[in-house]
């Protein structure tokens, strides 16, 4: 029967055919705005690290002034140089990293090269291990490099071919901006969306093509990107170890809850041994947060992101509710017809299910559609002007789920036509009036 | 017109009635919302930035490695850049409205304020930054040469003499008086002095939401190009592009060991700030408008259906004396009481969303004006969309009264 | 087998109460012939629809091949309709999206019949009303006549128990009992019962039974040519409960 069904389907969309292309452009529109924002959205809201999310934790410590001080409040966003340092050289977590944003101008001495600037990341040893950093050429740095403020550099993939022209580059000097550096790893393709371990650098950018020890961007004076906030100003020099300013993010890498619980103590030890020493004045507020946790906390989902997915949905109510209509106008104009399908033997679900394969075939092709109008929704997106543009790709499972979106509408658009069009009593159309 | 009867008629289309009235009132309540959010966003980016937009270009600029003397570097700059054709003055900065990255103080007009600390944009640059920028000051004056410190030298670890300040902020440190003359603390425990009031000046970024977004100040404090990699200049606005263009050479001639990271004018400055609000608005008129039409074809559906349905009817009518205004009218009257329907609810579910936005987002409360350019869009839609069916119906001869179907 | 038992049939609506069908009794032997007559809004319409099982009867028994309808459901009833019944309707009621072939294939697609056997029944049927060559046709490009032998053959092509025809009014030549009347023979061979309204008193006196029916009241004359009208009105208005 159910070929049967379709071939009916077929003829009767052909009938209508105005009437048809209206509901499945409707559909068709309705589904591909969704599907577009909602793929942008699952790009925005993927996890970063999805292995470890629960193991590393952003940490937060409370060194401000008692001025202005109210209880309840958040710590400071970041680390002050002094307290990161301490913390990385203390080493009770598994693995833990400080680390700033910064840039620096790359002055290549390869003929036709210009100097060029780029996005850096200056940090400490375990940075690459705790990351799960993927390196297509050597290693990162060792934790002697970090204690010899070592002159070496880590750098990306697209950066070793820029320059080089070739990824096999390792012992290669590297000039960056007067300092001649030596590389001992490149990055294959890495690029962690959301850019979760610094979100006051682009959050969906691309990430930085270059890694230098923290030790020796601190004695070359290596610019610093990112926000830094300060509580007193008698202090000559803003990055210096001992200054009242947040600038810096700690991450630690911890297996177990336990062991979590455990680290906490221990910040919590260390605030109390701070407040003793007359350094904090505020009492102890420690936080510790999973990548999970930290990314929920700080909203990074763009509010544009969600506010078109809820357009996107509304849009897409819009065109079913229009759908609804359209199929119950449709059947019901097919009354006489569906009168004598009922009188030569047609049972109520007989129609009812006729009907609804006629959805569903109106579904389908409105999915098609859909799916077109997805994938050129994303490649307008891919034309926004927006940082995470390029990642608005179509995945399979997205691919599917458009597919079923479009079909399960549609399907529930055709419910209560259909079901009104099988309650057509077959008596009544028996009479000529 | 008698609503009656064609509200008795409508009862008997329960379902379909029902149907188009819903989708006249989500199309009227996510369009009411649409029309409020495009509207924040334009006026958003018709925000001022009290500069004068249309004579400023700039150039943003690296030096590559550490110089010896940036100071030296930066006063050949700008007399470089004062020496070129079409330039008024030339000013260098640590930051620009709408350009994105920002300095910014803690500041109190009390000494060690206990209250949680206000937020204000920092700008400091040359001693021609306040010509250059074009802010008009509503009070007091600008700094003399005289006050200018060397911040290179110093750092902030230093007694800033003299500050100007925004209205925005003026107004909210010492509401009712003249903030001119009065004590500020910004950094370190001795006050400066408010000398003037800076009508507008915006900040580069949102940072601080839409409250803080009109505080801002200005130290006399010269920079080197190092600490601001901004170079300001005002001049002739038809010839921006030619003085971008002889002032990036200019630059390259003092040190050509710089990479020149932006070099802009105003404008392009500004729309780069708001791309994302343009792209949103082009969005909901987008969505908008798409809506509209699907509503219009949905209507035009219905009513295409029930002139089918009703040929005999409207037939016998005809013959029993209805002029084809009357038919006409009928429909016309039929949609009107749906559209009705529809907007009102549409209207209830239009404050139910921005209700539940402005808990979600910082959106203002729908303002009372947009719901009637809500409701009469829908009214003149369903109207026009109504026309070709009604026409349709008021064209059938009374003939068909006669014969059987 | 068609035996009906106190059959009444009663429209109610907000206002009024409609008795269209008094106590009708009725038993028919398989093969036999029976035309129904009577004046436009008598019940003849009522009855067609109850003997075929279109609308519930208010009360009563009603059975057809031994099967009591009232017990069952729409499914079994569509089921038993199908199978058991055959419709040619006044106004035929052609699917005018389907040609021919695909008109008559309708009941057959529901009794969920096989292709081969589909189609042998279907070119047999049309080849009875002389339309074999037509099948590809829509009804649009027919006249009535050969429309209303369409709507034999779909109803001859399931090989029904009950044959039940509604003629049309207008059409003064009876041009579908006589249609109906060359099918008789075979109809007879399969057992049909054939059910005919018409208007005209030449097709009534060659029927083996009349059933008139004035104003809800039928009266069930075995095999006589004689018509006998009986009881003036008896429509029944009562206020809604």
């Amino acid at each position: 029967m159910f070929g049967y069904y379709l071939d009916l389907a077929r003829r009767s969309l052909r009938r209508n055919f105005s009437l048809t292309v209206l509901m499945i452009v409707a559909i068709g529109f309705g589904v591909g705005a969704s599907m577009t924002t909602l793929t942008v959205l699952h790009v925005l809201a993927a996890d970063p690290i999805p292995q470890k999310s629960h193991a590393l934790h952003y940490v937060q410590l409370e060194p401000r002034p008692l001025r202005g001080y109210q209880p309840g409040g958040e710590p400071t966003e970041q680390m002050t140089r002094q307290d990161a340092e301490t913390l990385v050289r203390e080493h009770r977590a598994d693995r833990q990293a400080l680390m700033t944003g910064g840039n620096a101008t790359i002055a290549p001495q390869q003929a036709g090269l210009d100097p060029f600037n780029v996005e850096a990341r200056w940090t400490t040893t375990e940075f690459f291990p705790m990351f799960d950093v993927p390196f297509v050429k050597g290693t990162g740095w060792s934790a002697q490099d970090d204690a010899n403020h070592a002159r070496v550099a880590v750098i990306s993939r697209a950066l070793a071919e820029k320059v080089f022209g070739s990824v096999d580059v390792i012992g290669f000097p590297l000039k960056i901006e007067d300092h001649e550096m030596r590389i001992v790893g490149v990055i294959d393709n890495w690029r962690v969306v959301p850019h979760f371990y610094d979100l006051d650098t682009d959050v969906y950018g691309k990430g930085e093509q270059l890694f230098v020890p923290w030790t020796t961007s601190r004695d070359l004076k290596l610019m610093r990107d990112g926000s830094m906030n300060c509580w007193d100003s008698n202090h000559d020099d803003a990055e210096a170890v001992g200054a009242p300013c947040e600038w810096i993010q700690l991450w630690v890498e911890l297996d177990s809850d336990a062991k979590a619980a455990a680290y906490h103590d221990f910040l919590t030890h260390y605030s109390q041994d701070q407040i003793r020493a007359g350094r904090y004045e505020r009492p102890v507020n420690v936080r510790m947060r999973d990548v999970t946790a930290y990314l929920d906390f700080n909203k990074v989902v763009p509010d544009d992101a969600k506010l078109q997915t809820y357009v996107a949905l509304g849009f897409l109510l819009v065109c079913l509710v229009n759908t609804i209509g359209l199929l119950l106008t449709k059947f019901l104009r097919r009354s006489p017809e569906i009168g004598v399908r009922r009188a030569l033997g047609a049972s109520k679900v007989s129609i009812f299910l006729q009907l609804l394969i006629e959805a569903g075939v109106i579904g389908i092709v409105g999915g098609v559609f859909g799916l077109v109008l997805a994938w050129l929704g994303l490649w307008a997106v891919r034309h926004q002007p927006t940082s995470y543009a390029e990642l608005a790709q179509l995945d399979l499972p997205m691919l599917a789920g458009t597919f079923l979106l479009a079909v399960v509408s549609s399907l529930l658009a055709g419910l209560l036509p259909a079901w009104r069009g099988c309650q057509v009593a077959p008596a009544l159309q028996l009479k000529s009036h | 017109m008698d609503f009656i009867p064609i509200i008795s008629t409508l009862r008997r289309h329960r379902t379909a009635a029902t149907l188009i009235v819903l989708e006249i009132a989500f199309t009227c309540a996510i369009v009411c919302n649409a029309v409020f959010l495009i509207r924040e966003r334009v006026n958003r980016m018709d925000r001022a930035s009290g500069i004068t937009e249309d004579e400023i270009v700039r150039i943003q600029l690296t030096g590559i490695g550490q110089k010896s003397d940036p100071g030296v570097i930066t006063r050949q700059d700008l007399a470089a850049l004062r020496g070129l054709g079409g330039v008024k003055s030339a000013a260098v900065t640590n930051m620009i409205p709408f350009g994105g990255s920002s300095w910014n103080s803690s500041i109190s007009p009390i000494p060690d304020d206990p209250s949680p600390p206000i937020n204000v944009g920092t700008y400091m640059g040359s001693h021609d930054l306040i010509e250059t920028l074009g802010v008009k000051l509503s009070a007091g004056r600008d700094f003399t040469p005289g006050e200018y410190l060397d911040f290179a030298a110093t750092g902030s670890n230093i007694h800033v003499p003299s500050v100007l300040i925004t209205k925005g902020i003026a107004e909210r440190l010492f509401p009712g008086q003249s903030a001119l003359g009065k004590p500020l603390y910004v950094w370190g425990k001795q006050p400066s002095t408010i000398v003037g009031i800076i009508d507008v000046l915006a900040r580069p970024n949102d940072w601080q939401g839409a409250e803080g977004r009109t505080y801002a100040l200005v130290m006399p404090l010269d920079i080197d190009f190092t600490t601001g990699g901004n170079y300001l200049i005002r001049c002739d606005p038809a010839r921006k592009v030619e003085v971008l263009a002889a002032a990036e050479a200019a630059l390259k001639q003092v040190d050509p060991n710089r990479l020149i990271i932006n070099r802009q004018t105003f404008g392009e400055v500004r729309r780069d700030f708001f791309k994302q609000d343009r792209a949103m608005a082009w969005l909901l008129a987008g969505v908008s408008i798409a809506l509209l039409i699907i509503t219009a074809l949905g209507v035009i559906g219905l009513a295409s259906f029930w002139v089918q349905q009703r040929t005999r009817q409207i037939g016998v009518r005809r013959a029993l004396g209805a002029t084809r205004g009357d038919i006409l009218r009928y429909f016309q009257t039929e949609n009107f009481i749906l559209a009705t329907a529809g907007i009102v609810l549409g209207m209830a579910l239009a404050y139910g969303i921005n209700l539940w936005l402005m808990g979600k987002y910082q959106i203002e409360r729908l303002p009372v004006e947009v719901l009637p350019i809500g409701a009469g869009v829908l009214w003149f839609l369903g109207q026009i969309a109504v026309l070709g069916p009604a026409l349709r119906a008021a064209a059938i001869p009374p003939a068909i009264a006669t014969r059987s179907v | 087998m068609l035996h009906m038992k106190d059959v009444s049939k009663v429209y109610r609506t907000e206002m009024v109460e409609t008795h269209a069908l008094r106590d009708l009794n009725l038993e028919v032997r398989t093969g036999e012939f029976v035309a129904v007559t009577g004046p436009s809004g008598s019940g003849k319409t009522t009855f067609l629809n109850l003997a075929g099982m279109l609308e519930e009867l208010t009360s009563g028994v009603y059975t057809l091949d031994g099967v009591d309808v009232k017990s069952l459901d729409d499914k079994a009833r569509s089921k038993l309709r199908n199978e058991k019944i055959g419709f040619v309707f006044q106004s035929f009621n052609l699917i005018p999206d389907l040609n021919l072939f695909d008109n008559v294939d309708v009941p057959l697609r529901y009794r969920r019949m096989g292709r081969g056997e589909r189609h042998r029944r279907i070119e047999t049927a049309l080849e009875r009303v002389g339309l074999a060559s037509r099948k590809k046709h829509f009804p649009a490009e027919l006249s009535g006549g050969q429309q209303q032998r369409v709507a034999i053959a779909r109803a001859i092509a399931g090989t029904p128990t009950l044959l039940l025809a509604d003629e049309p009014t207008g059409n003064l030549d009876s041009q579908m009992a006589r249609e109906v009347m060359q099918l008789r023979e075979e109809l007879n061979e399969q057992g049909t019962i054939v059910v005919i309204v018409t208007h005209d008193p030449e097709i009534a006196a060659r029927a083996q039974r009349n059933v008139h029916i004035v104003d809800g009241v039928a009266a069930d004359l075995e095999r006589g040519p004689t018509l006998v009208t009986v009881q003036p009105a008896r429509l029944a208005a009562h206020p809604s409960v």
